[in-house]
């Protein structure tokens, strides 16, 4: 899956590069201090992937020696903008990803294992109206309270996986097995540990992926308006100057990250199980 | 009556207003939203402008009435045609199994892989900057209807999968049902319900990631008002202490969404 992920994607982002009006044209051809040979020597270098194949071929062996391309807008290798970029918003997503996980599997349990109804109200209600807000709206805010990126991105991805844990975790404790254990008093931790994670491990495994994807899609506002130079705000400049084979790179970079985070996921959830 | 159904009912009657205010925009509002007052910039609310002017003295009322008609009628129309090509791949698959649900759910999967926000700034770096307002109003919501299906699919998909096993199917094909007459008279009916599910999701999901866009200026271009690019009014913060009536498209918006996500069916009652 993921090597098909990979040709794909590769596919996909060399097809769009090549086919993006403007491909090919060189700003140099313009200048006139440059003799007709160099100007030639100039539509040389560019005719090389003139057909989708060769390009997409080019661009393959350039992925393997670790060669990306170039950036049309930064004239840098796209390599060493991701190496430079991309701890920045890897930390973020990090931090803001444990914090939502923390904060939604907490309330989830307390609501659900606890009973508290204050808890469950107070989640509802919070990741109702968060999840009424664009993202880029909470990276604005969080400008103005002067909070970090992090602390964005774990705002934008609560809501949903509140949502999710709470609904998963309360449709495990009303599954017969649970209300057994119950009855026969077993007590309530070991009901958790032994009856209800097993049950909404799974599915709470699966949305680990999901959630690096949400929160990697939320890093483009709050980057681009918080100032942060990380991946996010780099895509974005990048489709501002219509940089396609940067955004692509970066595209592709995201959803292999995703992608293996899913597997991860899979592989150990299936360790778990046995 | 329980308080779940009125709890609707009132979020219905919200949203039938809402979308009648931007429906009739030009009747609701005196003005037109690129009309400017460039003696009233920044205006406070008052009797002539109901919740005052934009920094270039555009009467703010007029363009949330009109920026509702751009978010309000095109996300609907852009989750149509999420829900159309997830319920015609996901019933194909569900239907026909095999080699063709194998491929299309593999599209899905990939496609899902895919994180929303960056294949949407990739395509739509494809397009100038430059274009005119109406094209990129259209760019925004068809690029959204065109990515929007892949958890749409696996829904319908899935759906589409337990009719074909249920026994009124079985029955319907012992009896001789044609193919078509089984898919327009037993199973259409009965994907409805999911149908409706899916389109009422993508409204508000498509509603925020359009807001986004436009806040990167990548969505619905000026002077063509939306939701998203109202909202953009909000990056001076600083100045909503002393202009709150600023605020107005994001109590709009929050609203909007708050309302969709109230009025969709529960879990339990989608089962």
């Amino acid at each position: 899956m993921l090597v098909a992920l990979c040709l794909l994607g590769g596919l996909m982002s060399a097809s769009l590069v090549r086919l993006a009006p403007g491909y090919g044209v060189d700003e140099r051809e313009l200048d006139p201090r440059l003799s007709q040979a160099s100007v030639e020597a100039i539509r040389n270098s560019h005719r090389h992937g003139s057909s989708l194949l060769s390009y997409y071929g080019q661009y393959l062996a350039g992925i393997l020696h670790g060669d990306l391309g170039s950036s049309e807008w930064l004239h840098r290798p796209i390599s060493s903008l991701i190496k430079e970029r991309f701890p920045v918003t890897a930390k973020s997503v990090t931090l803001g990803v444990c914090l939502a996980w923390g904060l939604a599997l907490g309330i989830s349990l307390g609501s659900v294992y606890r009973r508290r109804l204050f808890l469950d109200i107070a989640g509802t209600l919070a990741s109702g109206v968060l999840i009424a807000l664009p993202a880029a709206v909470v990276a604005i805010f969080s400008v103005y309270f002067r909070a970090p990126a992090f602390l964005a991105i774990s705002v934008v991805t609560f809501p949903k996986l509140f949502r999710y844990s709470r609904n998963l975790l309360a449709h495990a404790y009303a599954q017969p097995c649970v209300l057994a254990a119950q009855a026969r008093g077993i007590g309530q931790t070991r009901i958790l540990f032994c009856q209800v994670l097993p049950l909404a491990g799974p599915a709470l495994f699966a949305l680990l992926g999901v959630s690096l994807s949400m929160a990697f899609g939320a890093a483009i506002p709050i980057e681009a308006l918080n100032d942060s130079p990380g991946v996010g705000q780099l895509a974005w400049q990048a489709a501002l100057n219509r940089d396609l084979p940067l955004i692509m790179n970066l595209t592709l970079l995201i959803t292999l990250i995703t992608v293996t985070a899913n597997s991860l996921a899979s592989v150990a959830n299936e360790r778990i199980s046995l | 009556m329980s308080s779940r159904s009125k709890l609707r009912g009132v979020c219905s009657a919200i949203l039938c207003f809402i979308f009648a205010v931007g429906l009739f925009a030009g009747a609701v509002s005196p003005y037109s939203y690129a009309k400017q007052f460039r003696e009233r910039p920044n205006a406070a609310p008052s009797a002539s402008h109901w919740l005052g002017t934009d920094s270039l003295g555009r009467d703010l009322f007029a363009r949330l009435a009109y920026g509702t008609r751009v978010s309000l009628l095109l996300a609907p129309a852009a989750a149509l045609l999420s829900t159309l090509i997830a319920g015609v791949f996901g019933g194909l698959a569900g239907l026909l199994g095999g080699w063709c649900q194998r491929l299309i759910l593999a599209a899905a999967d990939l496609s899902m892989a895919l994180p929303l926000l960056f294949v949407l700034l990739a395509l739509r770096a494809l397009l100038p900057l430059n274009i005119s307002p109406v094209v990129s109003v259209m760019a925004t919501f068809a690029l959204l209807g065109l990515l929007g299906w892949p958890s749409s699919l696996r829904v319908v998909w899935a759906a589409t999968k337990n009719l074909r096993n249920s026994d009124f199917l079985l029955l319907a094909r012992a009896t001789g049902c044609g193919r078509w007459r089984m898919i327009v008279r037993h199973v259409l009916p009965n994907l409805r319900p999911v149908l409706l599910a899916q389109f009422c999701i993508s409204i508000p999901l498509f509603v925020l990631t359009e807001a986004t866009l436009s806040m990167l200026g990548l969505g619905v271009m000026e002077p063509l008002p939306s939701w998203g690019n109202l909202l953009r009014g909000l990056e001076d913060l600083s100045a909503i202490g002393a202009n709150p009536w600023r605020l107005s498209p994001l109590v709009l918006l929050a609203l909007v969404v708050i309302c969709f996500q109230l009025i969709l069916p529960s879990q339990e009652e989608t089962a």
